[in-house]
């Protein structure tokens, strides 16, 4: 049966554009401009979910984000906001939370035994007996959470921009946006935020019957619309307030990340229901919600209905419900006095009962509770909260409207460190303390009448204009003037409880009486225990009861009780949105295009992505490690180190700063000499190493391992800072590419392209020289990080594939090859080189990687000199030495970080370890107790099957490199 | 031997776009991408090149400003700021002591400045730089920054030879903006490692904005 009213003035539906859809596997139809739910109630349907723990039906509280009553799911995205996400074409969609679907939900047996599980039940039950407790989790587990994760989804780029303004108004109410038109007006850059398609807040539904406020609106939209200072972002809302005033704006596309010198939240306020037996039937809903259904969507919320109020608010709602046809029952009022207004008179003269002092004690479900089939009312005592059960009247009615009060949409300015007080007059928590260049306005700001929140506006943008250095006249507001637009206590208890405060999590009064008694009076405790505010609406409909509640518990006035601060983001957001597009910034060498021509398998170091190793068919990635380790023992390969750090240190102190940020010496160093560099902290800890080659009297040239590189810059450019030397830092990293040639025949092809000599007496181990290859400029060190005959080749990054390609074809006929970075650490370790931070930790010190020669302990002063003299008056607990398993060792291969074992005893691990083809056998780097350490020793090793493998203390290297 | 030739740092995530490339200033480049008429339509609505081949020449020190000032090219008084040091020739002050010159398509300073021996100059040190360098330009080319970069990068905010060393697409990079034939642009700068990354990520989102990949021909026939 179709509840769709007549054309409405301002309505947000098209109706000559019709939309199909399925819910439940029913086809129906809307208009374009339709929420999922504004059609679904346009087509009579009152059931549109299932409670999350009780499994009770639901239909419309909010109709606008502030409950999860709607959840549909439409078999790809789940959890689809069915109340403010708007109809397509072809939506077929099915309630979350149901086992057989919504009405016939297998799971709605919950309900009846609901008292068999109060809140926090789970917390307490199910321990005992411990072997049943897997049982009980996967029951729990399968209950929790609303719908279901598709593990499918596709990635949909959500855009994650940043924009900037003057000031940023939050909320397009009457309030903001007069604000915003105000501060356009004087010139400011303005940015407009509201989570409604459309603007206008109230305005677009609250009428009470007359259009004055339809006036208002069409003047302020005309108004923005004709601004060009203002930029208007419809149908989204302000997730969360961080600091300087970043406020993100998440809309359905994406999050706009804004920010603005000054924020104006005019935020409006939420609608709280007040609390009575099965007041979440479906029918029941907020005199809000029915205004939205009614305006916004041309929808009759029911044919005969009563509203149930405690303010003014519940007369205007009553005066629309009469002007759209509905049938108004009687008017039920929790307060002795009534409303003394027009309003009051206009509808007692419309012939609307009005019962004062009377509450609706419970509402009369039909069959399966899938509706209203009527309200028993009863005369109510406000001073004490107690309904005289023994008058009651049964009305007949198939929808009620509540209206009993409003918590402050503060959620935002809480977060941005907003101070509250109480306002009694008003019942409700208002700013008293707002930071630098944050302002409210309007109902969050304790302003309710139409005249009062345009007049809060514009009081704001004036403060606002005045911060940011204009000269603008100060706005006053009138206090609130009239009834509490709140009521202190909209509570009807009932002996049979349902008269749910918390609409997400099935929380009913007497669950807060009885967190109370347990001693979780606190609302910090009592939101946790009774999870109160914690469902996915985030507490929008039921914080504010909830303090009522605790307040009446324990006594206090409300004031007393204080607020929870709800986190950013202030509506659950998905987490696409979150994370945005996938920026995963990489560096890649001159040369990575070839490497992946050739079929390198990459690895990430640090930024990295460099070569393991290059895939041949057939062949085992052991294999190939091993056979590019062979060609350079026996032949010739080639590596591309470009990623390796390097930094010239210029100046009168270039050799100073060594001196003082490394272990060695290099005041005596000669120009075109190299050296080991060793970089400790503070605490003697070995950080890293690499080599210093003097390429002038002034300027050094120095390598830093490829992961340690930004970090060690960094230290560089501090202690440069501390020590004030006459030096300069040069980070080179990028502007040089390194291929390490290596292998008895590099010498062979290296010459074939430079006109220098080469040879080990001309360039021996730790000297430098420059030379051009085809015109270009490079230089050539001497290094024996994989090989003895190795030569590290730099140029200018630029021209660093071409080299490589001239290498490779020099290098033919010697059978040159490529290798990675896995056969780069076996040959390393073949020599014995200990890797930092592979064969050392956060704690590890040079004596303890028996490194003593790096150390010139006479120096006057190097970082962690002072630390490694007291750790030298210490006995040490550990070394690191170099281990063969026997060459005819059969069992699994160790691992790195295998444990060093004696008596069962740990007492090392083992840091690297390979089978080396070179020396025939298994060879590796562990830590071992110093007893253990000595040549020949016999220690062992735990691998990962639990088998023990002996190992023999040897010297490195591990084959004869000569 | 054969003279080599440099590559562009972003040569390796062009190549995937099959453009035609060429020599420029010694360094294998994308000239063009497509027909000439669809990059023109990109560089009007969101545009990017690859001018990683300019010439620069960067320089350090206390005495780098005399120095440069002495080989005839003007100076930015100001951190954080550039100028058109020499004809056809951008000097940007990256810091008190520390200054990049790049040459545009027209400009050779920077082939004279490299000819200088430098090597005995006190307290002003040659600095060896590899950058990848892009122009953006188009209609949408602030909606593109709008999601690579947090600063305010409009007209109002980003004054006239402001540069500004920022994060971009989560790396640090220099900005500026420019007049190139009449048209506003914007010039990246950032390391060389992170050209390809850069260039992925400023494609990705020019495509989707309906810009694309605009080649050294195009833009400066």
């Amino acid at each position: 049966m179709s509840m769709r009213l007549p054309k409405q003035v301002g309505e947000w539906i098209k109706r000559d554009k019709e939309i199909h859809f399925t819910f439940e596997g029913q086809e129906y139809k809307g208009y374009e401009g339709d929420t999922i739910t504004s059609a679904l109630l346009a087509a009579g349907v009152k059931v549109l979910g299932r409670s999350f723990k009780y499994h009770r039906p639901r239909g419309v509280l909010s109709l606008a984000n502030h409950d999860i009553n709607a959840l549909v799911t439409d078999g790809m995205d789940t959890n689809i906001r069915a109340d403010v996400v708007t109809l397509s074409n072809g939506m077929q969609l099915k309630a979350v939370n149901t086992d057989g679907g919504v009405i016939k939900d297998k799971s709605k047996y919950i309900d009846s035994i609901s008292p068999l599980l109060p809140v926090g039940f789970y917390y307490k039950a199910f321990h005992k007996p411990a072997s049943l407790f897997p049982f009980w989790e996967k029951v729990i587990r399968k209950a929790a959470g609303l719908g279901i994760v598709n593990f499918n989804y596709p990635r949909i780029n959500k855009r994650k921009l940043n924009a900037f303004c003057d000031v940023l108004v939050i909320g397009a109410g009457p309030s903001g946006l007069s604000a915003a038109i105000s501060a356009a007006e004087n010139g400011l850059e303005v940015i407009l935020v509201d989570e409604n398609q459309q603007l206008g807040g109230s305005l677009t539904y609250d009428y009470a019957g007359e259009e004055a406020a339809q006036k208002v609106l069409s003047d302020l939209v005309k108004r923005v619309s004709a601004s060009s200072n203002i930029k208007v972002y419809a149908g989204a809302y302000a997730a969360g307030y961080y600091q300087d005033h970043m406020v993100p704006v998440v809309a359905a596309d994406g999050i706009t990340k804004v920010r603005a010198k000054a924020v104006i939240a005019a935020t409006g306020a939420f609608e709280q229901p007040p609390v009575f037996h099965n007041n979440d039937l479906p029918g029941v809903m907020l005199g809000s919600a029915a205004q939205r259904m009614m305006h916004r969507y041309g929808v009759k919320p029911f044919k005969t209905g009563l509203v149930f109020t405690a303010n003014a608010h519940g007369y205007r709602v009553a005066l629309d419900l009469l002007k759209a046809g509905v049938n108004v029952s009687a008017i039920v009022d929790l307060r002795a006095e009534g409303q003394q207004d027009t309003q009051a008179i206009e509808l007692a003269n419309k012939g609307v009962k009005i019962h004062t002092g009377y509450c609706v004690y419970e509402a009369l479900p039909f069959k399966g509770k899938l509706g209203v089939a009527g309200a028993l009312i009863c005369p109510y005592d406000e001073a004490t909260a107690t309904a005289d059960v023994k008058q009651a009247v049964k009305l007949d009615c198939d929808g009620i409207a509540m209206s009993a009060g409003w918590a402050p949409a503060g959620a935002l300015l809480y977060q941005s460190g907003m101070g509250v007080v109480y306002n009694n007059d008003i019942q409700q928590f208002v700013p008293n303390r707002l930071p630098k260049g944050v302002f409210a306005a309007g109902r969050v700001n304790g302003a309710f009448a139409l005249e009062a929140r345009v007049s809060d506006g514009l009081r704001a943008a004036a403060e606002v204009a005045n911060l940011l250095g204009k000269s603008v006249k100060a706005q006053s507001v009138m206090p609130h003037q009239g009834t509490s637009p709140s009521h202190p206590y909209p509570f009807v208890h009932h002996p049979k409880g349902k008269n749910f405060v918390d609409f997400d999590e099935d929380i009913q009064i007497k669950d807060f009486i009885n967190a109370a008694k347990e001693g979780f009076d606190n609302i910090e405790l009592m939101k946790r225990f009774t999870t109160v505010g914690m469902g996915p609406s985030q507490g929008k409909h039921s914080n504010m009861n909830a303090i009522r509640i605790l307040a009446k518990i324990r006594n206090l006035p409300v004031e007393k009780i204080g607020s929870t601060t709800a986190r950013p983001f202030f509506h659950p957001t998905p987490m696409g949105h979150l994370g945005g597009r996938s920026f995963h910034a990489h560096r890649l060498t001159t040369i990575h295009a070839w490497h992946q021509a050739a079929g390198a398998a990459f690895v990430d170091v640090g930024a990295w992505s460099r070569p393991a190793y290059y895939q041949k068919a057939g062949l085992s990635k052991v294999e190939i490690v091993q056979q590019e380790s062979l060609a350079v023992r026996k032949a010739v390969g080639m590596i591309d180190s470009s990623t390796l750090g390097k930094v010239e240190v210029c100046g009168p102190d270039a050799a100073e700063f060594l001196e003082r940020f490394y272990t060695g010496v290099y005041r005596d160093q000669k120009v075109g000499r190299s050296r080991y560099v060793m970089l400790l902290d503070e605490l003697g800890v070995m950080v890293d190493d690499g080599i210093a080659t003097r390429i002038g009297q002034e300027k050094f040239f120095v390598t830093i391992s490829t992961a340690n590189a930004p970090a060690v810059y960094r230290e560089m450019q501090r202690w440069l800072q501390v020590w004030k030397l006459n030096a300069t830092l040069i980070n080179v990293t990028s502007a040089y590419g390194v291929i390490n040639v290596a292998g008895p025949k590099a010498y062979q092809v290296l010459s074939k392209l430079v006109t220098i000599d080469l040879s080990e007496d001309a360039l021996p181990m730790g000297r430098s020289t420059e030379a051009e290859i085809s015109g270009v400029p490079v230089r050539i060190v001497r290094a024996a990080f994989v090989a003895k005959e190795a030569y590290e080749v730099y140029m200018p990054s630029g021209y660093a594939l071409n080299i490589w390609k001239l290498l490779l074809e020099a290098g033919k006929n010697e059978g040159i090859c490529p290798f990675g970075t896995d056969t780069q650490r076996l040959l390393r370790l073949e020599l014995g080189h200990p890797l930092p931070g592979v064969d050392t930790d956060g704690l590890t010190n040079p004596f303890e990687m028996r490194a003593e020669k790096a150390l010139e302990m006479d120096k006057a002063f190097f970082i962690g000199k002072r630390s490694l003299e007291i750790i030298a008056k210490k006995p040490l607990n550990k070394a690191l030495v170099p281990f063969v398993l026997p060459a005819d060792y059969k069992g699994e291969l160790p691992q790195d970080c295998n444990l060093v074992i004696e008596s069962g005893a740990i007492k090392g691990r083992v840091t690297s370890v390979a089978f080396s083809p070179s020396a025939g056998r298994v060879i590796g780097l562990a830590y071992v107790a110093m007893h253990q350490a000595q040549l020949g020793n016999i220690f062992e090793i735990r691998t990962d099957n639990g088998k023990i493998a002996k190992a023999t203390v040897v010297h490195a290297p591990f084959f004869n490199a000569e | 031997m054969t003279e080599l030739i440099k590559t562009s740092p972003v040569i390796g995530a062009q190549k995937k776009m099959n453009p035609i490339m060429g020599v420029h200033q010694g360094m294998e480049v994308a000239l063009s991408f497509v027909d000439q008429k669809i990059e023109k339509k990109h560089q009007a609505i969101l545009g990017v090149t690859d001018v990683s081949c300019f010439a620069r020449f960067a320089i350090k020190g206390a005495k780098a400003a005399e120095w440069l000032e002495k080989q005839g090219i003007k100076t930015p008084e100001v951190v954080n700021a550039w100028l058109e040091g020499a004809p056809g020739t951008m000097v940007l002050r990256l810091g008190n002591t520390e200054f990049l010159v790049e040459d545009q398509a027209t400009g050779n300073a920077c082939t004279k400045l490299h000819a200088f021996d430098q090597s005995n100059t006190q307290d002003a040190y040659q600095v060896a730089r590899a950058d990848a360098a892009f122009i953006l330009s188009g209609s949408e080319v602030l909606n593109l920054l709008s999601e690579l970069c947090v600063l305010d990068l409009r007209d109002a905010a980003l004054l006239n030879n402001a540069l500004v060393m920022t994060q971009i697409a989560g790396i640090s990079a220099t900005l500026v903006r420019e007049s190139l034939a009449g048209e506003q642009v914007y010039r990246i700068w950032c390391d060389s490692t992170y050209g390809a990354y850069m260039w992925e990520i400023l494609i990705e989102i020019a495509q989707e904005l309906g810009g694309g990949a605009v080649g050294l021909t195009c833009r400066f026939q």
